[in-house]
């Protein structure tokens, strides 16, 4: 989906003025803009694409039904990543799905569901021989955040995937940023033992 | 880190300069000169490097309609309406200043009204039973009018004649209410509905 010029030029908080105002573009667009960061969010922490796309979608509705309550003075990627954690966050508690499976949800009984909510590793590479290495690469990586505690891995993807900063990760897991910090070390320790062998 | 740089090896934080290059000087010297933490920086950084390789993910194409589909979007022309009413209506400073006063003005006379009413009690109760004494004095000496008014018409004296005695008044009442009878039987008569023939009803 293509944004139109003057909307992509814009800066968020003018597209959620433009959103208040009933322009539907506008939405559309706050949508373009965060679908990608927001799915990968989701579908990292609870590794079933079909399960990802469904907190997905919940988020993006309960953040734009709700557009009339965001205040400007907040990031809106730090409002709508704290929606898109708390559906995550609520998930996993409710299914008890503290570590989880790179082939597939543990809910998914037949193969096509297996394949289908299995995470896809590296299929963006160039040549054959680069995706086989990324998918090894990515795949060792991804599995070593699925082993992560559900808490370090929004830090950690919110920090190292998204590039977000300690404040604004603080700000989204409504937690102190001394916590968010040391979540992050944690994480970063346990993923550099997890991958000690790739650099040997 | 603090002290000596080659005894103490580099905290979190300093490992998160490092990773954002920002690293003060001695850090830089420390790790010149202390393998552990050269190894750590060099660990940390590689898995840095390795998380900012993993990619974005994307939704099914028709992610986004499927959320617009769930979306209220209020009526553009609606919240337009409505805010040119109170850019009318708070336009100016003159406006402004007029509504502020007025609000100014209702909610001091509310306060004041209900500050004197707490504290005179007795004089409202006083004049509530003064207000009701006057309005039964004026409602008796209007039914007194009244009556004395219709005792004066020149048909009174016939009328009572008619009740004057126990007998006479049954007569007049069973009279009159025959009559009140008969006409509400001409009244059903003639608001009646005429019966219409109802489909398939003779099958």
């Amino acid at each position: 989906m293509a944004a139109k010029p003057d909307l992509a030029a814009k800066s968020d908080q003018d597209i959620v003025a433009l959103a208040r105002a009933g322009e539907e573009p506008a939405y559309r667009e706050l949508i373009r803009r965060y679908e990608r960061p927001i799915f990968s969010l989701l579908y990292r922490m609870v590794r079933d694409r079909e399960l990802a796309e469904d907190l997905a979608q919940e988020t993006f509705v309960k953040a734009l039904n709700a557009i009339e309550s965001y205040r400007p003075e907040f990031k809106f990627s730090s409002w709508i990543f704290k929606i898109a954690n708390n559906a995550a966050i609520d998930h996993l508690r409710r299914r008890e799905l503290d570590t989880l499976s790179l082939e597939g949800s543990p809910h998914a009984e037949t193969p096509d569901a297996i394949e289908a909510t299995a995470l896809q590793i590296g299929a963006r590479q160039e040549s054959p021989l680069d995706a086989v290495e990324a998918r090894e690469l990515g795949g060792q990586i991804e599995a070593a955040i699925a082993r992560l505690r559900p808490e370090y891995r929004s830090c950690i993807l919110l920090r190292h995937v998204e590039g977000r900063a300690y404040e604004e990760i603080a700000e989204i897991l409504s937690l102190p940023l001394g916590t968010v910090k040391t979540y992050i070390h944690r994480a970063r320790n346990e993923l550099r033992q997890a991958l000690a062998h790739l650099r040997e | 880190m603090t002290g000596d740089s080659t005894q103490l090896h580099l905290t979190s934080d300093d490992v998160d300069a490092w990773l954002a290059g920002v690293a003060a000087p001695e850090l830089q010297r420390h790790v010149d000169q202390c393998s552990a933490c050269f190894e750590l920086v060099q660990a940390e950084q590689a898995l840095a490097a390795q998380l900012g390789t993993l990619p974005l993910y994307t939704p099914k194409v028709d992610f986004a309609n499927r959320v617009m589909a769930s979306v209220y979007i209020p009526d553009p022309f609606a919240i337009r309406s409505l805010q040119a009413a109170r850019r009318r209506l708070l336009g100016s400073r003159k406006a402004i200043a007029l509504a502020a006063s007025l609000a100014l003005v209702l909610l001091g006379s509310m306060s004041a009204s209900a500050a004197w009413t707490l504290a005179n009690r007795d004089t409202l109760v006083a004049a509530g039973n003064w207000l009701a004494g006057q309005a039964a004095g004026w409602a008796w000496l209007g039914l007194r009018s009244a009556v004395l008014n219709l005792i004066e018409q020149p048909w009174f004296a016939g009328f009572r004649s008619l009740v004057e005695t126990p007998g006479r008044l049954a007569i007049a009442s069973a009279a009159l209410s025959l009559m009140y009878l008969s006409g509400i039987l001409a009244l059903r008569r003639l608001l009646a509905v005429p019966p219409r023939p109802v489909a398939h009803a003779n099958r």
